[in-house]
């Protein structure tokens, strides 16, 4: 007969966000915007905030406000929460390109009547913020 | 034949105690800095080489990718290697043969830790490197393997503490002269060492090094390619690296064997035969003190017990015949470990292009030996550099000093309200089947038996039982009981839990050494004696909980007891 | 042969090849063993198969894992024993066992190494939910608060890629129905029935993503003077890592597997034309389709593609995985069945980065 024995990896953790994270966060927590990083020589605008371009390796600032307007660039309706348990209710998670990024930020779609690949859609930013990835309560038709 | 492969640039965060950047940030920060000092652009590396240690550090599952950004991997062919505790100096050999075998030129080998995320010690990442089945049980302690393999050593050869207290102070000393030390400490004496608090006799607060967070990282070259960038290369000579058995409690933990296999394989590679003449500077792994001069012993560089009397005597200071850890070690630089690792290579190549600075050895050193250790007091990792054929003296034609080194160290405070900071908890649960060999000696632990497999061809009688052989790769012949009595190989008294609360009365982990069988025993705790009174060699035996308390496992011994009763 | 590929000159000396292989498990779970005796069972079967003594003639062992999949930290703590490893050279890469592949070609090339022992194991069944699990290689920042399973990646990515591709919703589902029906002539096979198609992550359904297994892939590498005439030769390698972010990965292509392709192709000097067959990651159905573009490989005979049924066939291996792959490719090429083939392996969800082998039988 097979011995099973149960057990886990009983470790904790508090992740700060870092230098680029950091300014992203504070910039949402005080003034509700989303604040990106301009690479110059890649062209290219990374959105949170970061510290690096990670194409070039250049040193960046939190330097560039980005959205709160974007574009879906795709969706999928999830049926199944962390552990393949089916869920209630439907939940969407989107990829949106906000406008002045070149790179997606993930959330939750908020309205799910038909969404479309390349639909116009604005990021809902909550009235109370703490300095989270959940100040935005995610994506809705514009 | 295989290219030659060059270091051409190091770079280094400081180490600190527990860092604002993010483990990507770190290797970005090192990344960068060793691009510098080589002159050269991200846009030249063909591959990307990473090093660190568990997941359960940075809290992040597959670690190797999350850090791949930082490290410069985008777009990159990128892999992480891995061998525990000796992954720092594993990674260099990394990018050693992927540019020995064509298929990159300039390679960027980036170590990373972030110990700070683990919550509320980092050393609760190591409660879960244990046997899940017959040692996590137990509540182990990291302090107590090698507070259990430094007294083996130190009983071996009949050691002093003193002498090996000697090495603490060296490395806080010359870590003092270092930039991105965390702990160097000009005017630390012996005795500081000698009354620092007792964690898990005989280590004391003092013998050990300081978690931190950091990132070092090299670039390294082909000699097809190194000559057009630099003109003061640094050659990997010679790489090793040796794994020994799993069944770390069945070993003699006096001398540690795979590290000189891994010795001799770099030492053959380098045309080293006479290593205490070849050798010029050293960097022996030293996350405690005792395990420089086991390491030294195991690298060839001293007789087996006489490393100690060398420190006491000043023959490893950094203008001593052998200078060793002139960086200041882990010991005093701090023990990011995967970085911490890689610091020593960087620390080789500094010294052997004479740009070390204050920590520069005196003459000019023209081959020096890097070494690391992991797992299970288990792994070896080698690596020796030389400038072959007389010292480099000019600069690189591109490159500039390393600058500065950075990192942000956050107090308490801004640790605790730091904006945006997430808590979490790794919530994964697990159902590991013992498998054939744990289940049958599960099963005789509940009936108040010990039993093991016995492999005919090398006549050994084997304790963990398995159901093959390592040393002659067959499956083994038989099961056997033995007996519930042994003698006591190693073992400690534990003052502090594994999260450095004070435990009081302290416990007393030790390996045991079962009657009758090859090598065989497991770690356990012993009971009914007081703590002064455990001796190696001590004969004990098993104290079983109640048959109807057994659950088929470890605990159901419930402590091993002097023979014939305690005192 | 070429002579250089982006600048890096391209060594194909020594050749190298596979020589031994062996397996064990390949069933949803594997009760009464432990991960030690299912690596003993695979790695006496590749020994046998290559005729070779691991405790004499093997010079390096490279194994792949990852700890949170184990339940151990610092796994490569366990690995030697039951492979003939002890007091040996040992390493361990965190990756799919393809890299551990060309981590030992890489070995025998630089001469650190003639024969190497390659491991990669799957004790999924053991992990009580894999979900949670892979969460945790989310960034802890700015992805898992949101609560959002790593899996639903896999259905971002699939509607992305259906729609920048061309590809439909009905060639994934015959690429799934394809697969299981492939692994009815397969013993590794546990999955050759369909299983529902309901909606998990949509457009994503359960029968287009593989279901975990466990299992043990052992091959045996040598370089050309030892290795005989019978070995698979790995004449070309490759891999590659994409931006690793959710926010800045490449989400309409599988760029990591393109630039993997695109090196493994110039080792081999090979066009993709040229390929006979193709052992391809599958972990979802729409993930064939999307590796084979990258591959270069859209042309290929669909029965050419996966004929061990992949991993929707024979299930998912998670680290394995690739190994797996590989081990089906030298089966087909050592009875004949065509004489170059390519295989390709990614991590699953959430990562972004590839390998790829070429496989050839027969003289360079």
């Amino acid at each position: 007969m097979a011995r099973v024995i149960a057990g886990d990896l009983p470790v904790r953790f508090r992740y700060t966000p870092g230098v680029g994270a950091t300014a992203f966060f504070e910039a949402l927590r005080d003034r509700g915007v989303l604040l990106g990083s301009r690479c110059t020589s890649c062209e290219m605008t990374y959105l949170p905030a970061r510290l690096f371009c990670e194409r070039c390796f250049a040193e960046l600032g939190a330097d560039t406000e980005c959205g709160p307007g974007g574009t879906l660039e795709s969706f999928t309706v999830a049926h199944q929460g962390i552990d393949a348990e089916p869920l209630p209710e439907p939940i969407t998670w989107a990829t949106v390109k906000l406008d002045g990024a070149d790179t997606v930020m993930v959330h939750r779609l908020l309205d799910t009547t038909a969404p479309e690949i390349g639909m116009r859609v604005r990021a809902v930013v909550r009235e109370r913020r703490t300095a989270s990835i959940a100040d935005l309560e995610g994506f809705a038709s514009e | 034949m295989a290219k030659r492969v060059a270091v051409i640039g190091a770079g280094m965060t400081r180490f600190v105690r527990r860092a604002q950047e993010t483990g990507k940030e770190l290797s970005w920060i090192a990344a960068s800095a060793a691009l510098q000092n080589a002159g050269i652009g991200l846009d030249r590396i063909d591959a990307v080489c990473m090093g660190t240690a568990p997941d359960a550090f940075d809290g992040v599952h597959r670690k190797g990718d999350y850090l791949a950004d930082g490290s410069g991997a985008f777009g990159k062919p990128y892999i992480r290697t891995y061998v525990g505790g000796g992954t720092g100096v594993f990674v260099p050999i990394q990018g050693y043969y992927t540019i020995a075998s064509g298929m990159a030129d300039v390679v960027l080998v980036v170590a990373e830790e972030k110990m700070s995320s683990c919550q509320p010690h980092p050393q609760g990442a190591f409660l879960t490197i244990f046997d899940n089945i017959i040692e996590r049980p137990l509540g182990p302690n990291l302090l107590w393997i090698f507070a259990l393999e430094m007294r083996r050593y130190m009983e071996a050869y009949g050691l002093d503490k003193r002498d090996i207290a000697a090495v603490a102070v060296k490395n806080k000393r010359n870590a003092a002269g270092h930039p991105s030390a965390l702990l160097g400490q000009a005017d630390i004496t012996i005795e500081d060492v000698l009354n620092s608090e007792v964690l898990a006799d005989p280590v004391q607060r003092l013998d050990v090094s300081p978690i931190s967070d950091g990132a070092v990282a090299l670039v390294l070259a082909s000699e097809d390619v190194a000559s057009s960038l630099t003109d003061a290369p640094v050659w990997i000579q010679g790489v090793g690296w040796n794994l020994d058995t799993t069944y770390w409690t069945n070993r003699d933990l006096a001398y540690p064997q795979y590290v000189e296999n891994a010795a001799r394989m770099a030492y053959d590679m380098a045309g080293v035969t006479e290593p205490r003449k070849q050798i010029h500077v050293a960097e022996p792994y030293d996350p405690f003190d005792y395990k420089e001069l086991h390491h030294l012993e195991g690298l060839l560089l001293f007789d087996k017990g006489k490393a100690p009397e060398a420190a006491a005597a000043g023959v490893t200071q950094r203008d001593g015949d052998l200078p060793c850890c002139p960086s200041g070690g882990l010991l005093g630089v701090g023990n990011p470990i995967a970085a911490a690792g890689l610091m020593k290579v960087a620390e080789l190549f500094w010294q052997l292009r004479g740009e070390a600075g204050a920590r520069q050895v005196p003459g000019t050193p023209e081959r020096g030996v890097a070494q690391a250790w992991g797992d299970l007091m288990q792994v070896g990792t080698v690596v020796v550099m030389g400038t072959e054929g007389g010292p480099a003296t000019t600069a690189t034609r591109e490159s500039q000093p390393p600058p500065s080194p950075r990192a942000t160290p956050l107090s308490d405070t801004q640790f605790r309200e730091a904006p945006g900071a997430v808590d979490d908890v790794l919530d994964a649960t697990y159902r590991w089947d013992a498998g054939e060999a744990m289940g049958a000696f599960l099963e005789g632990m509940s009936e108040g038996r010990i039993m093991a497999t016995v492999c005919e061809r090398c006549a050994r009688t084997l304790v963990p039982p398995r159901m093959f052989c390592e040393r002659c790769f067959r499956p083994t012949d038989r099961w056997t009981q033995v007996p519930d009595t042994g003698s006591v190989q190693t073992f400690s008294i534990c003052h502090v839990r594994w999260d450095m609360v004070p435990l009081d009365p302290p416990e007393i982990p030790a390996v045991i050494r079962l009657d009758d069988t090859s090598e065989g025993g497991f770690l356990h705790k012993l009971g009914e004696v007081a703590p002064g009174d455990v001796r190696i060699g001590m004969e004990v035996e098993a104290v079983w909980k109640d048959a109807s308390e057994r659950q088929g496992s470890i605990l159901d011994i419930a402590y091993f007891r002097p023979r014939g009763g305690g005192s | 042969m070429p002579q250089a590929f982006r600048g890096i000159t391209l060594r194909m000396e020594p050749r190298v090849g596979i020589v031994g292989a062996g397996w064990s498990g390949f069933a949803p779970t594997s009760e009464g063993i432990s991960y030690k005796e299912l690596m003993f069972e695979a790695a006496s079967a590749a020994y046998a198969d290559a005729g070779l003594d691991p405790r004499t003639q093997i010079d390096s062992f490279v194994c792949s894992s990852e700890d949170f999949e184990e339940g151990t930290s610092i796994f490569d703590e366990y690995v030697p024993d039951q492979l003939g490893a002890v007091q040996r050279p040992v390493q361990t890469v965190a990756s799919d066992g393809l890299f551990a592949l060309a981590t030992g070609v890489m070995l025998i090339r630089s001469g650190l190494a003639r024969r190497v022992t390659v491991e990669s194991h799957s004790k999924a069944s053991e992990v009580v939910s894999h979900g949670r699990v892979e969460r945790m290689a989310l960034d802890p920042v700015l992805n898992r608060p949101l609560g959002m399973p790593a899996a639903a990646v896999a259905g971002l990515e699939m509607r992305r890629f259906l729609h920048v591709s061309g590809w439909s919703q009905g060639d994934c589902a015959a690429v799934a129905t394809r697969n299981r029906d492939h692994a009815r002539d397969n013993p590794r096979a546990s999955y050759a029935d369909l299983v529902d198609g309901s909606p998990t992550f949509e457009p994503l359904t359960a029968d287009q993503t593989a279901e975990s297994a466990d299992g043990c892939v052992v091959l045996v590498l040598a370089a050309e003077e030892v290795a005989g005439d019978g070995a698979v030769w790995v004449d070309g390698i490759g891999w590659s890592q994409d931006a690793p972010s959710l926010e800045s990965r490449d989400w309409d292509r599988a760029a990591a597997a393109m630039r993997a392709a695109e090196a493994a192709y110039a080792r081999a000097s090979l066009a993709p034309s040229a390929v006979d067959l193709a052992e391809v990651d599958d972990t979802f159905a729409f993930k064939q389709l999307q590796h084979l573009d990258a591959l270069g490989l859209q042309a290929l005979d669909p029965a050419r593609v996966n004929r061990s049924g992949g991993a929707l066939g024979e299930g998912y291996l998670h680290e394995a995985n690739g190994l797996a792959r590989a081990l089906a490719a030298v089966e087909h090429l050592r009875r004949g069945d065509g004489a170059t083939a390519v295989v390709q392996s990614w991590r699953g969800v959430p990562s972004s980065s590839a390998a790829v082998a070429v496989l050839r039988t027969g003289a360079a």
